[in-house]
């Protein structure tokens, strides 16, 4: 094996035609056309002599269908003559992968397989036609309009849905799943039953603790019985090892704790580098939710104090998740018959950066601020994987037996994101909203997780969906704008703006074609017009000549307050079949097969080194950069957290649910710069944080020399 | 009784404060921040990819950490122990007995690896090798001669040429599995020791070259003969050794482009210029890439946890940040 591997190896084979992307030339330039031979290198000694070859489409349709590798409801939705057509003009576009990581990527996990894993049966182009004929569901127009799209580049549908779509063996197509547990065992059980039923079937899965009983509560009144979050935390930690999708991707987790729960020092101290391995959480996500009240009491240097979610319960009957802590604050310190204990405030916060050092988590949510701008009724408590989706629930109540007594709603959400350089090159950006917002409802529509019912019952009551955006470094650099520079804000705050008006518009057109809105419409700030205001009230328009000009090169219109008149009385009359619509996922792998930057975050190098579990490490160049336009190129941690919560915050304000936002520092910094970025991003009005990245510079003298990566 | 108190050589306590080479604090520094376990990197998620190898793979790759573990053992033992008491500063002590664990916490990596991934009786069989592999005791005799003696200037060649040069042909198959897709959070942990060599192999270099500065030219002269000449002695044996191990999956012939490569680098520590021409040194651009000891990977949440935290300065926040 190692022999086979070591001829195609001899001199250059691509994976060192493509680390040599991250290697300078002899006159200090970035080789770009190694990475491209890489590519072509790739296609010749691997992937043509690997794919399996069939005389015709219908032949090779036929015995996919036939050996049950696609599905055949899929296909026969359509008569073969259009479904020929549609492979014909999938492959007019003759499309090429740009870069070595997206081709190397796309086949190494996205591409069907032989079941032996040895050979390929699907080019990129006959990927997209299966996910444009699934989604479409019959619809011809709409899986011609698919198709366009993302071979376009301007639309990617999230990896669950990408990889998935088609084929006979699969996962789910959704991405994220999101579920409370309840402070009883019946809850803990079935939700780590949900883990790994979810975890089977591909996505994220994300769990709130904040209603567990803290450590030394009474159980049957008896106490300091409760064993506390963290053998919780243990359990689902494992759960999550144990599933993964056939091996396409392993099972991955996160747990939400509130900030004032009881146990929330011990939850951090799980990332300590020296806890203690009963302890230790290793690949569980965390995430804490902060409420304002938290701020405020390290403003005035005060102790912050932490109550107990039994007494919570047993004094209020509600659980701790649903209500507000800030709200709730004072009575609950006043209260004799709630146990609590207390920290100070400034100690939390140091010990959240210094843990961040560490480990790059907690993740965090800032409660009020997500539940302020949230135009639905109920409450937001939790997020996600990726920090993106906030949407309400409601709690099951379970029988002994495991099977709901109550049904509440947990929250799931399907992804996909808009290449924002593709979709502003393009003279129809509602065209591409519309398509990409109808292929992620019928996703929405088409799923049914039957093994958990609360998410599939939230799933069918709200029809969400999260359009995320991405490639916004990319888009910004090719147009000789400084990531984080005045225009480049200004250009984000249109965009988001005009984005929002067309989702608004395809999700009210879906109502009023079924004549039916998401459960719990006529409630929303929708329905009563409220959420309409801000933009009805005063006109947007873009501050500089710059972003007007970006906008009228494709004639891309810019929503007017009548516009938004019309639409408000859209809304009201025919309602919206989405109950969310906008997320902003971090995009890792399908910002690389697509070539964009992720999300609308900065570069986090030049060259950027990628590591997975199934790839190994690859290199990856920055979208439309030379060796001429390095300028706007400077990467996160050159650029620095304000810059990015700038962007984000101007984002933020169209997004109605979540933005992964990661920052970078520097390893200079100390937790008082992590703290301060985190109060200036929570005045802003940022709802959540997702990672903190920590670099360090290679000490003086230590370097690999030339290495593009390691110049600062 | 009121005898005055006499103490002929009193304890003198090391004082942060005032530093006599700055050095020391900047190499303290980085070493205290750069600290790791084990347990921190998630090995059991390479079990599948372990799975995939080949008998005679999995056997090399169990011989190649046990040849490294030795390596380790010896540097945490004897290598920067026998060093300190050639340190010229109380921080220069302090450092090399910091570089001394950290060299038992490397050591100790190589069994989490093995306990993770191999077979009991697999790993016994590769200790038994270590033993019985000529090279690899010769190279460590080669080495333990000059720990054992007296002059702090050959101590010191040898113990860059450890830590710079002998390493590095076991390095290279963790790197070449990693550049192939496997063993990637194997490759991660192995990067966290290799962060950490290359800084013990600069700060040794760097007080040799200090050292070496004070001394007469002739003298200087003697040091870098003996140098070049021990250096193209580990050559040979590390060739051999190379030989031993990789020919089995022919990539003899790149190692030893790589040996060249870091045999270069610890001439370098020292101060001294390249041994190797530049056209053996072509080592395998993959391979030199995934070196890079800075903390510049991204990685995705479902594979592991990487190779760049550290740990952080913790600074309280004054008013002056809450205001709002």
């Amino acid at each position: 094996m190692l022999n086979r591997l070591k001829e195609s190896d001899h001199k250059q084979d691509y994976h060192a035609l493509n680390a040599m992307l991250n290697l300078y030339d002899k006159n200090g330039y970035i080789q770009f056309d190694k990475d491209k031979e890489a590519a072509r290198q790739y296609f010749l000694e691997h992937v043509n002599q690997n794919t399996v070859f069939f005389h015709n489409l219908e032949e090779k349709l036929d015995y996919l269908v036939e050996e049950e590798y696609y599905e055949q409801e899929v296909l026969g939705r359509y008569d073969f003559a259009f479904v020929k057509k549609l492979f014909q003009h999938a492959y007019s576009y003759k499309f090429r992968f740009p870069t070595f990581l997206g081709a190397f990527k796309y086949y190494t996990s996205y591409t069907l397989k032989t079941r032996d894993g040895k050979r390929y049966l699907e080019r990129y182009e006959d990927r997209v036609v299966m996910v444009a004929l699934t989604l479409a569901g019959g619809n011809k127009k709409l899986a011609t309009s698919i198709v366009d799209e993302i071979i376009t580049g301007r639309f990617q549908p999230a990896t669950p849905t990408f990889l998935n779509a088609g084929k006979k063996q699969r996962g789910e197509l959704i991405s994220c799943f999101l579920l409370r547990i309840e402070d009883n065992m019946e809850s803990i059980g079935r939700s780590i039953n949900s883990a790994l039923q979810l975890s089977k079937r591909g996505g994220g899965v994300a769990l709130s603790l904040t209603n567990l009983r803290e450590l030394g509560a009474p159980i049957k009144h008896i106490e300091n019985q409760s064993s506390g979050v963290i053998p919780v935390m243990k359990l689902l930690e494992d759960a999550f090892s144990y599933a993964n999708q056939l091996g396409a991707r392993q099972g991955a987790g996160a747990v939400y704790l509130h900030a004032h729960h009881p146990d929330i020092m011990r939850f951090l101290d799980t990332k300590r580098e020296n806890a203690d391995e009963k302890i230790r959480i290793k690949t569980l996500s965390l995430g804490v939710v902060i409420p304002d009240i938290t701020f405020e009491l390290a403003r005035n240097n005060e102790d912050m104090y932490l109550f107990s979610p039994y007494d919570i319960e047993r004094i209020t009957g509600k659980a701790m998740s649903d209500l507000s802590i800030s709200e709730h604050y004072r009575t609950f310190v006043d209260d004799s018959a709630i146990t609590k204990k207390k920290v100070k405030a400034r100690t939390f916060f140091q010990t959240i950066a210094e843990i961040q050092f560490e480990s790059g988590y907690p993740y965090i949510l800032f409660e009020d601020t997500a539940n302020r701008a949230n135009p639905i009724p109920g409450r937001i408590n939790m997020s996600n994987l990726c920090s993106e989706i906030l949407q309400v629930n409601m709690a099951s109540v379970f029988e002994s037996d495991l099977s709901y007594r109550h049904l509440g709603t947990d929250i799931s959400c399907n992804l996909g994101s808009l290449n924002i350089a593709k979709a502003m090159d393009s003279s129809d950006l509602g065209a591409t909203v519309e398509t990409a917002i109808r292929a992620l409802t019928a996703i929405s529509d088409m799923s049914n997780i039957t093994s958990v019912p609360s998410i599939a019952k939230g799933n069918h009551e709200s029809h969400a969906i999260g359009l995320g955006q991405m490639n916004l470094h990319g888009f910004l650099a090719r147009e000789k704008i400084h990531y984080g520079s005045p225009e480049a804000i200004d250009f984000t705050d249109m965009y988001f703006y005009t984005v929002t008006y067309h989702t608004l518009a395809v999700s009210n057109r879906i109502a009023q074609e079924r004549g039916c809105s998401f459960a719990g419409f006529e409630n929303s700030a929708y329905a009563d017009g409220s959420y309409f205001r801000q933009y009805i009230e005063q006109s947007w328009q873009p501050a500089s000549e710059k972003v007007v000009a970006l906008f009228a090169r494709s004639n891309i219109t810019i929503p007017t307050q009548e516009d938004w008149v019309a639409l408000q009385k859209a809304v009201a009359k025919y309602g919206l079949y989405n109950r969310n619509l906008q997320a902003v996922p971090p995009t890792g792998s399908i910002s690389y097969i697509n070539h964009a930057t992720s999300s609308i975050h900065p570069i986090v190098s030049r060259i950027e080194a990628r590591k997975e579990g199934k790839i190994g490490r690859v290199y990856y160049p920055a979208p439309y950069m030379t060796n001429d336009n390095l300028e706007y190129y400077a990467d996160a941690y050159q650029i620095g957290p304000e810059k990015i919560i700038d962007t984000y915050a101007a984002a933020t304000r169209h997004v109605d649910q979540g933005l992964s936002l990661t920052l970078f520092f520097n390893d200079t910094a100390t937790t008082r710069d992590i703290n301060r970025a985190q109060i200036y991003a929570w005045k802003k009005g940022i709802k959540t944080i997702y990672y903190i990245r920590v670099r360090q510079a290679a000490l003086q003298g230590t370097e690999v020399d030339g290495c593009v990566s390691c110049s600062l | 009784m009121n005898t005055m108190l006499h103490i002929a050589n009193p304890i003198c306590a090391i004082n942060w404060n005032r530093m006599e080479d700055e050095k020391d604090l900047e190499v303290w520094n980085r070493l205290t921040t750069n600290f790791w376990l084990p347990e921190k990197v998630p090995l059991s998620n390479d079990i599948p990819s372990w799975a995939t190898l080949i008998r005679d793979e999995q056997q090399l790759t169990i011989r190649v950490f046990t040849g490294l573990t030795l390596l380790d053992t010896l540097q945490n033992t004897m290598g920067a122990i026998s060093m300190l008491k050639d340190a010229e500063t109380q921080h220069e002590e302090a450092v090399l007995t910091n570089i001394a664990f950290m060299e038992a916490v490397h050591a100790r990596s190589y069994s989490s690896i093995f306990s993770t991934l191999c077979l009991t009786p697999d790993v016994d069989d590769a200790y038994r090798w270590s033993l019985e592999n000529e090279y690899l005791q010769k190279k460590a005799a080669s080495i333990i001669k000059y720990y054992k003696g007296n002059d702090p200037m050959k101590k010191k060649v040898a113990s860059v040429f450890l830590e710079s040069f002998l390493f590095y042909s076991g390095f290279y198959l963790p790197m070449y599995w990693s550049s192939h897709a496997k063993l990637t959070n194997t490759a991660d942990l192995i990067r966290l020791i290799i962060r950490d060599e290359a800084v013990h192999g600069y700060y040794i270099g760097y007080k040799f070259q200090k050292k070496l500065q004070k001394q007469a030219a002739a003298e200087q002269r003697d040091v870098r003969d003996f140098a070049v000449s021990f250096l193209l002695d580990l050559y040979e044996i590390e060739s051999k050794y190379t030989e031993s191990l990789y020919d089995t999956v022919g990539l003899s012939e790149d190692v030893k482009m790589f040996l060249h490569y870091n045999a270069n680098k610890a001439l370098m520590n020292l101060g001294f210029d390249a041994l190797f021409p530049s056209d053996i040194c072509a080592v395998n651009p993959a391979i030199l890439s995934a070196l890079s000891p800075t903390s510049d990977e991204n990685h995705d949440f479902f594979s592991g946890s990487g190779s760049s935290y550290v740990i952080g300065k913790a600074v309280a926040t004054t008013d002056g940040d809450w205001e709002f």
